[in-house]
């Protein structure tokens, strides 16, 4: 597995423009599909911006690491930070017909984050470290 | 360059919001302020060009859904024209033509308003 580049912000939105440049500079090395570097930029995003909300309740005194990794045939975005447990795999898909009837409003992140990527792993250790893996194969 | 900006257009009373740039997270407190603020103003026929957004994320998204009761129950509307390819289908995959009008040019949704 080759370690392609890594950066480290803090938990603020202000920042979710450095992140997506991060994603975008690095797929474009490895993917030519503008459909599918563009679904990753956007999956990243809102894995930050989920731990941002919720892990960090918009206090930006905290750091997020994104990692990206390429392997033979996986293209690998592996988040990295400190807080509470937050499986995005243990979140329920809404029912969207449901969710336009009643008005309902977020919650709308993680089902485009497991649309748009081939496998979401996330670890959580005793110590409060988090470890949020996303795969696309190519 | 702005991260994302909004200006504004009236046709007759109709307020039709121009979005530029990126509409994140971040950003979306923006387009926020500009409901609010027609809400405000008892102006609850809207339509939203997208013909300059480049990016949405589920929080931009997030936005229509949080005003768009309200505005209905107002007998007015959020009418959505413009998009890219790549914007519509962040919307259409996620269901939003089940609630949302969404056209391919400005002066569809006027009509409809008018």
């Amino acid at each position: 597995m080759e370690n392609t580049a890594k950066i480290s912000i803090n938990s603020s939105t202000k920042n979710l423009m450095e992140v997506r440049n991060f994603i975008e500079v690095n797929a474009k090395k490895y993917l030519s599909d503008s459909n599918i570097i563009n679904q990753i930029i956007l999956s990243v995003d809102e894995a930050c911006t989920n731990i941002i909300k919720h892990t960090y309740k918009f206090d930006e005194n905290h750091t997020i690491e994104i990692e990206n990794l390429i392997s033979k045939n996986q293209f690998i975005v592996k988040i990295s930070y400190n807080g509470d447990e937050f499986d995005p795999n243990k979140r329920s898909i809404p029912d969207m017909k449901e969710y336009f009837a009643k008005y309902k409003v977020g919650g709308l992140g993680i089902p485009l984050m497991k649309k748009f990527m081939d496998k979401i792993d996330y670890l959580h250790t005793i110590n409060n470290f988090n470890e949020l893996t996303m795969v696309k194969y190519i | 360059m702005e991260e994302f900006n909004i200006s504004e257009k009236t046709n007759n009373d109709v307020t039709i919001l121009y979005l530029e740039g990126f509409l994140d997270a971040h950003t979306s407190v923006e387009l926020e302020k500009s409901f609010e603020k027609l809400i405000g103003e008892n102006k609850y026929k809207i339509i939203v060009n997208f013909e300059k957004l480049s990016y949405i994320s589920s929080a931009g998204l997030g936005v229509f859904m949080a005003y768009i009761e309200t505005i209905r129950n107002n007998s007015g509307d959020i009418k959505l024209c413009k998009m890219s390819d790549k914007i519509y289908n962040i919307f259409d995959m996620l269901g939003f033509p089940i609630l949302f009008e969404i056209y391919k040019e400005e002066v569809e949704p006027i009509d409809k308003f008018n």
